[in-house]
């Protein structure tokens, strides 16, 4: 596998070369700083850029058009990246190998036109369309609920701290589609596209000097930016005590979602310790909370930690019944402690390591994985593959010990089934 | 070792029957770090009645045991934890049971002689007591909650109990929590005793590692287990033509209704005899009628008329039938469009060939990731029992006249409808 960056001024082309894979993958990705009033337009302007274009004014033609080209997909999504939040437009295309001369040049087309040829007129998105796609999000936001573990999650954080950006909802604000209309939209495209910071991937069996000579063709972007940044979110401040919230639901679960703060971590903490920390806490059937909870006290189908290296927060969640809400809580506090006191054996620790080192081996299977990591590394600095097996094999359980002294529960949130 | 050459996909496998039956199917790739191996028994929710090994009569067993027993399979007389063993490589293990199968997995990149020994150790060693069997239902009990939380969930559920009298795919897969409350270690055991043999068995691996010492270790820990009554007498349910249900309306804890539409077709009377035919000229009408590019699509969404909508073939022993799943604010107006589209069928030529070429093309896609490829063989050894060898010749050869004779031979009246609606807002 080869890796070349490449500065194309306004923009950073990336470009992997891998004989592994028979599709090529690109990604183009616009980010700028994340405010809470600009997620549900984004939300919407990407559903509109994948659901028409000037050249296929219709979800169907486009439909039609991606399968001639032997099922080139494209996908574009939203994802926040702490202060930042992040545009993906995503290609797959099969390699020419499989298909015909000239495919993949004609699927990078077809990407340049949804992203760069928008359905416009007169500086207006399509109407119709527009209220489509608006509707389609009126709908989903308003069945939030239905989807009970996101929603008890989006509550956690919300009363984690209801002002800052790591309770913002990815899913949008139902309150600001009204004031979504075809030419403000039109408007945040423009600055999206001028003045976003922008950097183009591409991975798959091809050549670093053809595909750079496409992309430039393509892709003439011209105003420069700048960084204004960093993506790591401030620490917020700890609760004195504990926050207990438990709001009903009409469900037969009851969703915990307990969030913990970072607090004072290093670079190096976070990118290390951090992870076998919560690999040994809560990831996977040989941890902590799975052993406890699950296999030992049977209070759970699920339940696993994740943390949030950008935002500085660790969210563990179990669906649970309404009858054990208060001794789930106390075992996974217990838990918390434990590790805190250095409760775990050199084993836990070997294993932890050989969990983490196997996910770095599957990240090379899959083209998506490696631009994942590809794209951490340019904006967060952080290192490279062979470096954090290097790396990731000599942390000790002392700094382990030292991570969870700095995890602290900040807020225990459960929705609480009510139906029988 | 037989080997084979999957067509038009630059990979070859090796398929091998063990004298007691077991089907061997080994995928090794030239250019991946890991492996994905899959020990698979043909019994899943479907089997709920049957003459037990060493007895006379037919017995009914709780619904939900078939999955009962993959939760307890990893469980060890010598206490030696499974999750601990494969933990130590980093390898992930897992399970799941579906309605005609259940599987045992491990995946990782170390250790892969002895993880396959380990894992086929397992399933092939059941303990079971009557302490380790209680405290499971707490757990199934929260995965079957977690479930009844879903309103799609909820949908297929109540469809599948609309559409069957008899058969037991009307049943959810891991059964209520009534049902879990009354199974016992003697009734796992029975089941265990009559499918986990080797002759209802197989294993599949895909990935990086050697097919030769493979099949080794198979033989070593599988080879000399008998198949002690390979024919177990099966209940044969008499599924009735009809729905057993035309209409059920049920309100839920949601903001926007949800549909599920139920055609039952009985085989018998459908134009193509051969099942794995059958099924993709099925999924092509389908895909045609209903998928992203359809003309039906363009129309509903231009009206409003729908934000979730797909469709999925449910097959069973006598039938085929359609469930085709939405969501909409106006339930009823959705089906008019449904039926209209099912009444006026016109498959067009072009559309036809260009789907052919999209269901090529994502053969070649999914090659590439061993999990894919170990699914795929998967459902052909369940659905066909056998590797099919040959898709993409077969793909490239269905043609628009084969689906319009089919089109003619189904008949569409015997139809379930559900719909979950909101519960009524009470005013104050």
């Amino acid at each position: 596998m080869n890796y070349l960056k490449k500065e194309l001024g306004s923009y950073k082309l990336h470009m992997i070369k891998t004989d592994k894979f028979k599709t090529i993958k690109v990604r183009i990705c616009f980010r700028r700083k994340v405010k809470k009033e600009e997620i549900t337009i984004r939300n919407i302007l990407c559903d509109m850029l994948a659901y028409s274009s000037l050249k296929y004014p219709t979800k169907r033609e486009l439909a039609i058009k991606s399968q001639d080209l032997y099922a080139a997909s494209v996908n574009f999504n939203n994802v926040r990246l702490g202060n930042y939040i992040n545009t993906e437009f995503n290609l797959t295309a099969l390699n020419d190998k499989y298909t015909e001369e000239g495919n993949f040049n004609k699927s990078l087309e077809f990407l340049y036109e949804l992203i760069y040829n928008p359905n416009v007129k007169d500086n207006k998105f399509n109407e119709d369309i527009l209220k489509i796609v608006l509707t389609d999000a009126k709908t989903s936001l308003e069945s939030l609920k239905e989807d009970a573990s996101l929603y008890s999650i989006i509550r956690l954080l919300e009363n984690m701290d209801k002002e800052s950006l790591i309770s913002y909802r990815s899913v949008g604000y139902l309150e600001d589609l009204d004031n979504i209309n075809s030419s403000n939209l039109y408007k945040y495209y423009k600055s999206m596209i001028e003045k976003d910071l922008m950097d183009i991937f591409i991975i798959g069996n091809i050549d670093f000097e053809e595909i750079e000579t496409l992309i430039k063709k393509y892709f003439l972007v011209k105003t420069f930016k700048k960084l204004n940044a960093k993506y790591i979110v401030e620490e917020g401040k700890v609760k004195a005590r504990k926050k207990t919230v438990i709001e009903k639901e009409e469900n037969s679960q009851s969703k915990l979602a307990i969030g913990c703060r970072l607090v004072g971590l290093s670079t190096y903490e976070r990118n290390y310790p951090l992870t076998l920390y919560n690999i040994i806490l809560g990831a996977g059937d040989k941890s902590k909370l799975f052993r406890e909870v699950r296999e030992k006290n049977s209070l759970c189908y699920y339940i696993n930690s994740v943390p949030n290296k950008l935002d500085n927060l660790i969210i563990i969640r179990a669906g649970i019944d309404s009858n054990n809400i208060k001794k789930t809580i106390s075992i996974v506090e217990k838990q918390l402690n434990l590790m805190k006191k250095g409760k775990f054996s050199e084993e836990d620790l070997k294993i932890a390591k050989e969990y983490y080192m196997t996910a770095l081996d599957d990240v090379s299977e899959s083209e998506s994985s490696l631009i994942d990591t590809y794209f951490m590394m340019e904006i967060l600095n952080i290192d490279d593959i062979e470096t954090r097996r290097e790396k990731m094999a000599k942390v000790t359980s002392e700094e382990i010990i030292k991570v969870a002294k700095k995890v602290k529960i900040d807020t225990v949130y459960c929705l609480e089934g009510t139906s029988k | 070792m037989k080997e084979i050459i999957l067509k038009g996909l630059d990979q070859n496998c090796y398929v091998e029957t063990l004298k007691n039956g077991l089907d061997i199917i080994l995928v090794p790739y030239q250019n991946k770090k890991s492996y994905f191996v899959s020990y698979a028994t043909r019994y899943g929710s479907d089997i709920n009645c049957f003459t037990p090994i060493n007895e006379k009569r037919m017995v009914t067993f709780p619904n939900g045991i078939a999955h009962f027993l993959e939760h307890k399979m990893f469980e060890q007389e010598s206490g030696e934890d499974p999750f601990t063993f494969f933990s130590k490589s980093g390898t992930g293990v897992n399970a799941s049971t579906s309605f005609t199968s259940t599987q045992y997995v491990c995946y990782g990149t170390k250790e892969f002689e002895n993880n396959l020994r380990f894992l086929l150790k397992k399933v092939n060693q059941p303990y079971f007591t009557d302490e380790n069997v209680d405290k499971e239902k707490g757990i199934i009990k929260e995965e079957i909650k977690m479930y009844e939380d879903i309103p799609e969930c909820i949908v297929e559920n109540t469809l599948r109990e609309a559409i069957y009298h008899v058969y037991p795919r009307k049943y959810d897969i891991a059964g209520t929590v009534d049902d879990i409350d009354k199974i016992t270690k003697e009734d796992l055991l029975k089941c265990y005793n009559a499918f986990y043999q080797p002759s209802n068995m197989f294993i599949l691996i895909a990935g990086k590692f050697d097919p030769e010492k493979a099949l080794k270790i198979i033989n070593e820990e599988v080879g000399s287990i008998d198949s002690v009554d390979p024919n177990i007498k099966i209940k044969d349910y008499k599924e009735p033509k009809t729905v057993a249900l035309k209409e059920v309306e049920l309100s839920h804890n949601i903001k926007v209704p949800k549909i599920g539409l139920g055609y039952k077709l009985a085989k018998d009377n459908l134009d193509i005899k051969d099942d794995l035919e059958l099924d993709l000229y099925l999924v092509m009408l389908t895909t045609l009628l209903f998928g992203s590019a359809s003309s039906f699509r363009e129309r509903v969404r231009k009206k409003h008329l729908m934000t979730r909508f797909y469709t999925q073939w449910d097959t069973t022993k006598d039938y085929k039938t359609l469930m085709i799943f939405g969501e909409c604010e106006n339930p009823e107006l959705l089906i008019e469009e449904v039926d209209q589209e099912l009444n006026n069928i016109n498959i067009v030529y072009e559309d036809f060939e260009r789907m052919k070429k999209v269901w090529i093309a994502n053969e070649v896609k999914m090659i590439d990731y061993i999990d894919n490829t170990v699914n795929n063989l998967y459902d052909d050894m369940i659905r066909y029992h056998k590797v099919v060898d040959n898709k993409i010749d077969i793909i490239r050869k269905m043609n628009k006249k084969t689906l319009d004779n089919l089109i003619d031979s189904m008949k569409l009246n015997n139809r379930s409808k559900v719909i979950l609606l909101p519960k009524k807002i009470i005013s104050k």
